[in-house]
């Protein structure tokens, strides 16, 4: 009896090893292969790989998956830089920034976090990428706009052009898929 | 390409799960302690095994992030913050109210704040008489068609926000390609081989009146098929209610062609043999490509190992358009039509670069393919349907006048942030006809339908306008917002025209000035021409003492808000020896569609003024050439609004039939 018990321990070890090898096998090379192709064809090579890999699912995503990674990532970019408009709104700017931190507020929220990130999302899993091509570019076009609106004294520089460039990387990444 | 004598039903997704089958242990119950010990050891090793098989087997599928939830839809006007909870959050300010439609001063002109918009501003947008829902999203024209005295034309509809998804089959109705009625929903998306979205398709009507419409469904893995649905009352002339066939998918991507690019069918042709042929586009190592197949029933098909067409480098064809065009005809061709006399048109969208391109060349019925014309002029290397925004056309054959009707989306230029603030986004255009161009040969010719001289009201003509080199002439006619002109050019020489010289095209815009051009029409301007869209032609002299041609649309002036998308389209177009330089545009508010050379070259613009608009918004010629006068002389139209409104369905019973013709 003991041996038995033995026997199917052993075996039960070999199967959880044997499993992790074969998805282990999966997980190797090709993918991180593909990260770095799928970044070198992006304006920002860095930004796209620290960006990707802050992802475990980028192991064994394809360029689809790298694609959702990206638009999840200008997401939480896009609300870290609302809440910093809000917190600056707060602390009682002139007027004319803060009609311009007012108008910022509106891009972001209404233009990328509400409109561009859901659109290019659903774009992209139900595969029409298109769309998520427009959506993506648009959210960069929001940033701009947003940092043109201080003329000069933007206390938004280091978040927009966070979020531009990760719009634009994604949108590079989108084309890819066309 | 592999043949896929496909017979498909629904039951076609197979998952091949792995798993290992636990060796057998004895079942001896035994109330030793050791077997009580050996049970919890083995236990707990399962338990430990599924543990790590969890975390070590990772879906394959694209990474799924959170939604945003279904039951709550985009609001058209952002009303509240997001849900973080911080205790003095700050409402973004919506479009303000009431405010005066006078523009900010303060900003110098280009750069600035996303514009301070009003309604008034956004309520102007909005076009009198192009097709356009009465709020939210639209795209692809689709399965349009005429049954018993009505026009149908279904489209792509997000019910829920101004920005695209959730795609519904909206569908309307008309007399006469102009007066628009709405009509319920033609189709949800409510089977799970089109949860994820009715998109596009086409019709087909049978020789014996029956209405097939296929279109392409994305299932709930999101991948793309094809779904046959026909009309619950063939008798109902408003076709109210469709019937999707139960054992949809009637196509599923054939091997060699990914699961996401598989979509848009066509209206079927028949052949000689007697079977129907449909194609759909897609994309194979980067090449557009046209697959065929034939069918006798639209249930079962049979997928040629060619293509209809392919062309390298072009990428993904969406919403391929196939048609026969007459030469020397004066009047458009059913689909099936075939014989002396007619050459096939071959149109794709190009998903890469979001553009409508077309070639004319020879269709070979006994082995399905098509040749063009000229293969330096192939599909997406040549012409275009249109040189603005301009996608996802798609014609049909119209019996009652016998004419090839052209359908075509136009997107919105300006951001998504303003759609949603706005509450729509898109229109259609006005309808056009299509015919083989027989003076050049090399090209077909769009124009309006006719029903739209419907809504003339009254008109003003010009004769022989002189327009001096760097002038401006205003043209009174009243408001101008909703017009139909037509303008015809003539150059006279001064004697200091250059020959020779180079002609940058449209790229310059309408400040960059050459010695023939540019002239033309300043539309949608106001009166201190702060706000205006040109609309012109550039001429330049040949070296071999020709003339080459250019017509433009030059948006970058169109509108102080610097968060509209703007720049200068178009594209040559052919002035003959004996013709005149003539455009004919269509204005109606946001949109204008520019026909050169009565339809060789055409151009759909998208326009966002803030200061030209409603009473401010008026017309001028314009010279901006050095070295000629032009004389102009124009007929201009008023047009009235379409009143698009609902179908009044609780008056449904008093519809009779309408005799047809």
């Amino acid at each position: 009896m003991r041996t038995l018990v033995f026997i199917v321990l052993v075996y039960l070890v070999f199967q959880i090893i044997f499993l992790s090898s074969s998805q282990c096998a999966r997980l190797s090379s090709n993918d991180d292969n593909l990260i770095e192709k799928t970044c070198k064809q992006t304006p920002n090579y860095n930004l796209c790989i620290s960006s990707l890999k802050s992802d475990p699912k980028s192991a064994t995503a394809d360029v689809t998956g790298l694609a959702l990674i990206m638009v999840n990532v200008l997401n939480t970019t896009a609300t870290r830089t609302l809440i910093h408009i809000n917190s600056l709104i707060h602390h009682s700017p002139s007027p004319k920034i803060k009609k311009a931190l007012l108008s910022c507020a509106d891009m972001y929220y209404s233009g990328i976090i509400t409109a561009d990130v859901p659109v290019s999302i659903e774009a992209l899993t139900k595969g029409n990428p298109k769309f998520a091509d427009d959506s993506t570019l648009d959210a960069a076009k929001e940033a701009t706009l947003c940092e043109e609106g201080f003329s000069g004294n933007s206390p938004l520089t280091v978040d927009n052009t966070s979020v531009n460039n990760v719009a634009r990387v994604t949108e590079a990444i989108v084309k890819l898929l066309l | 390409m592999e043949t896929n004598p496909s017979h498909t039903t629904t039951s076609h997704y197979e998952h091949s799960s792995y798993y290992s089958p636990l060796p057998d242990h004895s079942s001896q119950p035994s109330p030793r302690r050791p077997l009580k010990g050996f049970a919890v050891i083995f236990a707990s090793m399962i338990f430990l095994m599924s543990l790590v098989t969890l975390i070590i087997i990772q879906s394959p599928e694209p990474a799924s992030l959170e939604k945003p939830e279904k039951d709550q839809p985009l609001s058209t006007k952002p009303t509240s913050f997001y849900n973080i909870s911080t205790s003095s959050v700050v409402l973004p300010r919506g479009v303000a109210q009431g405010v005066s439609a006078k523009s900010n001063p303060s900003l110098s002109g280009h750069h600035g704040v996303s514009y301070n918009w009003t309604n008034a501003m956004f309520s102007w947008q909005r076009t009198a008489y192009h097709f356009q829902p009465q709020k939210n999203w639209m795209n692809d024209p689709d399965g349009p068609l005429y049954h018993m005295g009505w026009y149908h034309l279904f489209y792509q509809y997000n019910p829920d926000s101004a920005v695209w998804g959730n795609i519904t089959w909206g569908h309307a109705v008309s007399r006469d390609l102009i007066h628009w009625l709405y009509l319920p929903f033609a189709m949800v998306p409510d089977q799970w081989y089109d949860i994820n979205g009715v998109w596009t398709g086409s019709a087909t009507i049978l020789p014996d009146g029956k209405i097939v419409m296929l279109y392409t469904g994305d299932t709930v893995d999101a991948v793309q098929v094809q779904n046959l649905a026909y009309p619950a009352n063939l008798s109902d002339p408003l076709l109210l209610d469709w019937v999707k066939y139960p054992d949809n998918p009637v196509l599923i991507p054939p091997i060699g062609i990914a699961i996401d690019e598989y979509r848009d069918p066509t209206t079927a042709w028949l052949g000689p043999d007697g079977k129907w042929r449909v194609t759909i586009g897609s994309k194979v190592n980067g090449a557009g490509v046209s697959l065929v197949y034939k069918t006798t029933n639209f249930t079962t098909y049979e997928l040629l190992e060619n293509y209809l067409h392919e062309v390298p480098g072009t990428g993904m064809w969406e919403c391929v358009d196939f048609y026969p065009v007459a030469i020397n005809g004066s009047t458009g061709l059913d689909t099936s039509v075939n014989g002396p006399g007619i050459k096939h048109l071959l149109k794709a969208s190009l998903d890469d670069t979001k553009v409508d391109v077309y070639a004319l060349g020879t269709y070979f019925v006994n082995n399905d393919t098509w040749v063009p014309d000229n293969p330096a002029e192939d599909v997406g290397l040549g012409l275009k349907y249109d040189y603005g925004r301009y996608y996802a056309s798609k014609t049909f054959y119209d019996p009652k006048f016998e004419r090839r009707v052209l359908w075509g989306w136009i997107n919105e230029t300006d951001t998504e942030y303003e759609d949603l603030a706005k509450g729509w986004a898109s229109l259609q255009t006005i309808p056009r006809t299509v015919l083989f161009d027989n003076k050049t040969g090399t090209n077909i010719l769009q124009w309006p339908v006719e029903e739209v001289e419907s809504l003339r009201l009254n008109s003003t003509d010009f004769e022989g306008v002189v327009v001096k080199p760097g002038s401006v002439v205003e043209l009174n006619i009243g408001t101008a917002t909703q017009l139909d002109i037509f303008a015809d050019f003539e150059i006279e020489s001064l004697g200091l025209e250059e020959t020779n010289e180079a002609n940058g095209g449209c790229r310059g815009g309408a400040v960059d000035r050459s010695s023939l051009g540019p002239f033309g029409l300043l539309v949608i301007a106001d009166e201190t021409l702060s706000e205006l869209t040109p609309i012109y032609f550039r001429p330049t002299n040949t070296s071999d003492g020709g003339l080459q041609t250019y017509f433009c649309a030059d948006e970058r002036r169109s509108s102080k808000a610097n968060d509209v998308f703007n720049q200068v389209y178009g594209s040559q177009v052919p002035v003959l020896d004996d013709e005149k330089f003539s455009m004919r545009l269509l204005v109606d508010h946001s949109i204008v569609e520019s026909f050169a050379q009565g339809g060789r070259t055409v151009i759909t613009s998208r326009v966002y003024p803030t200061e030209a608009i409603y009473g401010a918004a008026r017309l001028f010629l314009f010279n901006n050439a050095t070295g000629v006068n032009v004389k102009a002389t124009l007929k201009i139209w008023q047009l009235n609004s379409a009143f698009i409104h609902p179908f009044p369905l609780d008056q449904i019973d008093t519809v009779k039939p309408l005799q047809p013709f």
